[in-house]
């Protein structure tokens, strides 16, 4: 691989022993863990596993949301202890403001930071345009379709430029084709800007089609049971089912699955 | 049943292009004058005397030659209701936003409220006249004691019913707690919040009146409780619609203040 491909500008992420239990006494419950993460700056790293294996609780452990029932969390050498802002986040079910607008939904990130705003609504409106919500703009999230919330949930967590980027399943609403597209265009906005990446998915395809480094976990509570570095050059192409080396990393990942018991055929 | 009702809607509003708003103000006035009208013919047939039942040509008769009067006293149950009502929605939105931040406070202070919201609130007005005397002022706590309970319990259940995975999206940017306060939790309980205000407002014009019987010295109350010292039934009568007008104007402000002010909330029908 070329060296200089890792040379982003992003923050690391490591993570030792981290653990989640959910609730007390009774009603504990252990979601996630004990799982390592050794993320380089500026590396793009996807999550792959079950349902209810702890995905979602790794990123809110990583980005501090949550607080981390046993284990601890560096980012960029620094001990988390509250949560991260130099950040953006896609949640999985999107998490827009009823009460605001698209627009104004994604400009929240202005408001609260207290970033230019004149700068930061073109950095959106050109984000609406790449990522087909142009007209969108002035409607609320119930105006909206399923595939449109979580689109513009991305665009939230892009438009401030943040120097590490979590995403828990952000295309997981899309149809294949404009998620197929939104896939290509993240990887080009990565490419350009190399950022630090931990993607959420179901989605093997998603996952070789993006990542440097596959994270597979097993059924609940998760643990990290692989790691697999896909070595293919980029950007990678949109019909990755004809090339015989992805075909060679999907079955790596099938394989795993089965002997998980995550398949049952 | 339910499909019967939204077959019968649909039907409904494919009719003439009015406005759903202007068709049932419409149909309010034609009801009401075919109740006065019916009110003059019977009136006249059996001879009622005005001092009994004025009929609504006597009490309209009046309300146009002493509508300055009225205007008058309507003005000041205007503003005891809106100081009243005002000082309920100030004092009961952060009263409710403490309580639901602070334990301590929903098991220490939350029962004596309910406890004092069980107490008729007339019953109170002698001993504020006591100590206030007569005046708009007692009048004012009245309607304020009148309607800031609807408010408090309202905003505290939405306080309560903000999805708490909404506060990831503000720590996420390293907001502050004002930040978060107002962009996320006071518009995101907003709807219950109107909803308090809603009730708030029905209870205060209902207070507001029955206040100025008591303990005031003007205002509708107090102008129509004057007329019945007088057995004047022509100005009660028209003190009466004076006050529904009131009542009308308040709960339209309301509305009018929802769309104003929660632009997001679901207009659909
Ligand atoms: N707030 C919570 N309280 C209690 N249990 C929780 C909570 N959040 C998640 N869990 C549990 O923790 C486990 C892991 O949940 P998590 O959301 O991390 O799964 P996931 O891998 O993201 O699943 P999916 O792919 O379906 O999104 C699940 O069994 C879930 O029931
Ligand atoms: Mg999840």
């Amino acid at each position: 691989m070329d060296p200089q491909k890792n040379q982003g500008t992003g923050a690391s992420i490591v993570a030792r022993d981290i653990t989640k239990i959910y609730g007390t006494g009774a009603d504990a419950f252990h979601a996630l863990g004990p799982i390592d993460l050794d993320i380089k700056p500026g590396e793009f790293v996807s999550l792959i596993g079950p349902s209810g294996c702890g995905k979602s609780t790794t990123m809110l452990l990583v980005s501090g949301l949550e607080p981390i029932s046993q284990g601890h969390v560096e980012i960029d050498g620094k001990p988390l202890t509250k949560p991260i802002s130099e950040i953006g986040i896609v949640f999985q079910d999107h998490l827009l403001l009823d009460f605001r607008t698209a627009i104004q939904n994604v400009m929240l990130q202005q408001e609260i930071r207290k970033l230019d705003k004149a700068d930061m609504r073109s950095r959106a409106d050109a984000l609406f345009e790449q990522l087909d919500l142009v007209g969108a703009e002035d409607k609320y999230p119930w105006q909206l379709s399923g595939g449109m919330r979580q689109r513009v949930s991305i665009a939230r967590a892009l438009v401030h430029d943040p120097s590490m980027l979590i995403m828990d399943e952000p295309f997981g609403a899309l149809d294949a084709i404009s998620r197929t597209q939104i896939r290509h265009d993240l990887e080009m906005l990565w490419l350009a800007k190399r950022k630090t990446v931990l993607f959420i998915t179901h989605s093997i395809e998603e996952a070789v089609g993006l990542s440097d480094r596959v994270l597979v976990m097993s059924k609940s509570p998760g643990c990290i049971v692989e790691e697999i570095s896909i070595d293919l050059p980029r950007p990678r192409p949109a019909h990755l089912g004809e090339y015989p080396e992805f075909a060679v990393y999907a079955k790596k990942i099938y394989t795993i699955f089965e002997k998980l018991g995550v398949y049952n055929f | 049943m339910a499909q019967m009702s939204t077959v019968e809607t649909s039907g409904g509003t494919r009719g003439p292009a009015l406005p759903a708003w202007l068709k049932s103000g419409l149909l309010t006035i034609v009801a009401v004058l075919i109740v006065m009208g019916v009110w003059q013919v019977a009136a006249i047939a059996f001879d009622v005397p005005v001092w009994l039942v004025p009929k609504p040509s006597d009490f309209m008769a009046r309300f146009v030659s002493d509508f300055p009067l009225l205007l008058h006293h309507a003005f000041e149950t205007s503003k005891t209701l809106l100081m009243g009502f005002a000082l309920g929605v100030l004092i009961a939105v952060p009263l409710a936003f403490a309580i639901t931040s602070f334990g301590a406070l929903e098991r220490g202070l939350f029962p004596v409220i309910v406890f004092l919201n069980i107490m008729p609130k007339t019953v109170i007005g002698p001993i504020l006249i006591v100590w206030f005397g007569i005046g708009p002022l007692v009048a004012v706590l009245i309607v304020f004691l009148m309607s800031f309970f609807p408010v408090l319990v309202d905003s505290m259940s939405g306080f309560r019913a903000v999805d708490p995975r909404l506060y990831y999206i503000t720590r996420s940017m390293g907001a502050s707690p004002a930040q978060t306060f107002f962009r996320i939790r006071l518009p995101a309980s907003m709807d219950h919040i109107f909803a308090g205000m809603k009730i708030g407002v029905v209870k205060a014009v209902e207070g507001v009146i029955i206040a100025e019987f008591i303990a005031s010295s003007a205002g509708l109350g107090y102008l129509i409780m004057r007329a019945s010292g007088f057995m004047d039934m022509t100005l009660m009568f028209s003190g009466l619609i004076m006050a529904a007008l009131v009542a009308l104007v308040f709960n339209s402000g309301m509305s009018i203040a929802e769309v104003v002010l929660m632009p997001w909330a679901r207009r659909s029908q």
